[in-house]
């Protein structure tokens, strides 16, 4: 996949849209973090180098899923059997919005649908977003340096993404009701088997276990993101 | 759901699919053009003993044709649409679904051997030197385990190349052998359509089936491609308008170079180098190398080609548990079904080791054998499949037209059996064996095991897990509780 650079020149206000995004919407109908997408990318990209742990279409779709559990845990859209429904049609104005916007302008209800569309541009989304608040450094990588990667200015916070669901796995304890969202993408996106590769055996049906723990709109859109990661395995285009 | 002519979310996501013309070179390529006229309609002329095999294409182009018109609209209308299974299990039950995976996975293994053994032999008298075929056919069985391992897909323009090559070789080929015809007179003898209801044809159907496998592959890009209302349809029938017109060409102009009266000795004397025998007096030596090159070649994109999809149906079925959960298992950065890919990999070793053993003449055993026998469980999982698609069609016809829904389906099926029926009449003429050989019953009978095997498991499953029993056909959709295809975003016009 050719990761362009951080769009953050179309982002210019980064900040402002957390703080925007908090403030606009109805109280958070679920605890889902308001940076999950960040928790997700970091996640999945090595916590030093900035490599990407994931294929691309598992990683896109995986952002994608985060920015629209975000949306959700900001109260504007909820997902219900395969489709998408808005609840908050006057959301903050901001990139991602754009993409929301034509969604509803042309009429598209289905999650798939919807995931597809943001995984479009859900990388370039996030990785600007958390460039702009300085969570990673672009690089040139690859043969010739014409590839782009994304590493963490703090090893220590990008590893904590895996540290928060692995320690805890690990020993069978269950998770933190908070971390329930990423580990639910990490199931779904498959990247588990690298956050627990060194975890006892039980660990992954313990998961998800945990993973059930999820509300039932959160899951919904899981259920559909492990559709979409699967379809890509069995299908692939690109 | 309709969408207005400025639908840019269709726009966007239409870019990064699939057109017509990409899936067709995808799928051509699994059918091997050049392998199927260099090898398979030699080896069929030699061992059917008939010389109908060119009214057999084109008779067999046809019957595809009719059940692809189902075979596509139902794609459209069901999650996982890649496999023949998950037809059978909306059409005909769970029961026969699991039964059908079975099958399928028996067929496809059946042809993937058969052409690492084809790939073998063909290398071993191409290149010579002191090493067996077993060595060239575990040389490229290291290559493709290997690209299967790290998903590897061998870039499409490249595919698309060396398909384009081969159809223009054998172009050349046909026209210097209808130009070089044996008596001085062009023969039309072999394409009487008389030869259809002669003995023997039900063999000489299948083995014009063979070499078609693959062409159902433009089903697993339903929900992939630009617009998943024309693009599968118009790839399918390209590709089996142009495999038909080539395969009967092809064979029409061997039995021309060669005489209608000759062309099943000259098949025996010469093996699968018949197409080159015939050419080679007429044209310079450089093109017999191209085409022996590209016959190579396109063995190689054969196999890996029914290694995806092996590995795909295998994946599958992981996802739904019908198999053990760990052939879902994927690498994490190459999304590769690792373990779905080793097995089959695994199982192909095994047999290339027993069959290098054991055989004496591993062209028949493993490559004629291999490929027909896959063949015949292909035309097994056709034949269902459009029982499956006339009995869904009967609960869920909504919008499809009549011919569509209705007419093309039931005459598939009826023409179908109709073969399979024959097929199986003609299953020691197929195999080449004396007509009370067991072996008549033991290739054909293992099908029935394979069915008997997944109808027994269904029902196990049905009994102690029935949440893995009600997932059956959805593939990945399997926490979806979704069986409907997620109506893929149509292209704007």
């Amino acid at each position: 996949m050719n990761f362009p650079p951080p769009s953050g020149a179309t982002d210019p206000t980064p900040r402002q849209h957390v703080a925007t995004s908090r403030a606009i919407g109805r109280a958070p109908v679920s605890s889902i973090p308001e940076h999950l997408a960040n928790e997700f990318f970091f996640a999945g990209h090595d916590d030093r180098t900035g490599k990407p742990l994931l294929h691309p279409a598992a990683l896109t779709l995986g952002l994608a899923a985060a920015l629209l559990a975000e949306l959700h845990g900001a109260g504007r859209i909820t997902f219900d059997d395969g489709d998408v429904r808005v609840t908050n049609p006057r959301p903050p104005q901001d990139q991602l919005q754009t993409l929301v916007d034509r969604l509803i302008t042309e009429g598209h209800t289905q999650t798939r649908t919807w995931l597809a569309f943001v995984a479009t541009s859900a990388y370039d989304h996030v990785a600007g977003r958390m460039s702009q608040l300085g969570l990673v450094q672009p690089q040139s990588s690859g043969l010739l340096r014409r590839g782009k990667r994304y590493a963490p200015t703090d090893p220590n916070k990008a590893f904590w993404a895996w540290a928060r669901l692995s320690m805890p796995l690990s020993s069978f304890k269950p998770l933190d009701r908070a971390d329930v969202p990423l580990a639910s993408l990490v199931w779904a996106t498959g990247l588990h088997t690298r956050v627990l590769q060194f975890a006892p055996g039980g660990t992954t049906a313990f998961l998800e276990q945990q993973v059930q723990r999820a509300d039932p709109v959160l899951r919904n859109l899981v259920d559909d993101l492990r559709a979409a990661v699967g379809d890509a395995v069995l299908c692939r285009t690109s | 759901m309709s969408h207005a002519a400025s639908d840019t979310v269709s726009g966007a996501l239409a870019r990064n699919r699939l057109g017509a013309v990409a899936v067709m070179f995808i799928v051509l390529a699994a059918a091997a053009p050049l392998t199927v006229v260099g090898a398979g309609v030699a080896i069929a002329f030699a061992v059917l003993g008939v010389i109908g095999i060119p009214v057999a294409y084109l008779v067999v182009a046809v019957v595809l044709a009719v059940f692809a018109v189902g075979f596509v609209a139902m794609s459209r209308r069901i999650v996982n649409a890649g496999a023949f299974y998950t037809y059978v299990t909306h059409g005909l039950g769970r029961p026969a679904g699991v039964a059908a995976a079975m099958v399928a996975l028996l067929a496809y293994s059946a042809m993937q051997c058969a052409l690492y053994g084809g790939v073998g032999l063909i290398l071993a008298s191409f290149v010579g030197g002191p090493f067996p075929w077993w060595a060239y056919a575990l040389l490229v069985w290291m290559l493709i385990a290997v690209l299967g391992q790290l998903r590897v897909d061998v870039n499409g323009r490249i595919l698309a190349v060396l398909l384009l090559a081969e159809i223009t070789i054998l172009i050349i080929y046909n026209a210097v052998m209808l130009t070089h015809p044996a008596d001085g007179q062009i023969s039309f003898a072999a394409l009487s359509p008389s030869h259809i209801v002669t003995a023997g044809s039900g063999a000489a159907l299948v083995a014009a089936i063979t070499g078609f496998v693959g062409f159902e592959g433009t089903v697993v890009f339903a929900e992939e491609s630009k617009d998943p209302r024309r693009t599968v349809a118009r790839a399918t029938y390209a590709a089996l308008t142009v495999t038909g017109v080539l395969y009967a060409l092809s064979a029409w102009a061997m039995t021309v170079a060669t005489g209608p009266d000759n062309i099943v000795e000259a098949a025996r004397s010469t093996d699968t180098d018949l197409i080159f025998a015939l050419v080679a007096p007429h044209v310079a030596p450089i093109f017999v190398t191209v085409g022996l090159t590209l016959i190579i070649t396109s063995l190689i994109a054969a196999v890996g080609a029914f290694h995806n999809t092996l590995t795909r149906y295998g994946y599958a079925l992981g996802r739904e548990r019908v198999l053990p959960a760990m052939f879902q298992r994927t690498n994490t950065t190459t999304g590769a079904p690792y373990v779905s890919s080793l097995a089959q990999s695994g199982l192909a070793l095994c047999v290339i080791i027993v069959v290098a053993m054991v055989s004496d003449d591993p062209m028949l055993h493993l490559f004629f054998w291999g490929a027909t026998t896959g063949g015949a469980g292909v035309l097994i999982l056709m034949t269902v499949t459009s029982y499956a698609v006339v009995s869904f069609f009967a609960r869920h016809r909504r919008e499809e037209t009549l011919w569509r829904a209705r007419i093309a389906p039931v005459i598939a099926s009826i023409v179908l059996t109709g073969i399979l029926a024959a097929a199986l009449a003609d299953f020691d003429v197929l195999l080449g064996v004396a007509p009370d050989s067991p072996l008549r019953w033991v290739f054909p009978g293992a099908y029935g095991v394979a069915a008997l095997v997944g109808v027994v498991w269904a029902m196990v499953l049905r009994a102690t897990k029935p949440d893995i029993y009600a997932t059956i056909g959805r593939g990945a959709n399997v926490d979806t509780h979704r069986t409907a295809s997620p109506s893929p975003v149509t292209q704007p016009v």
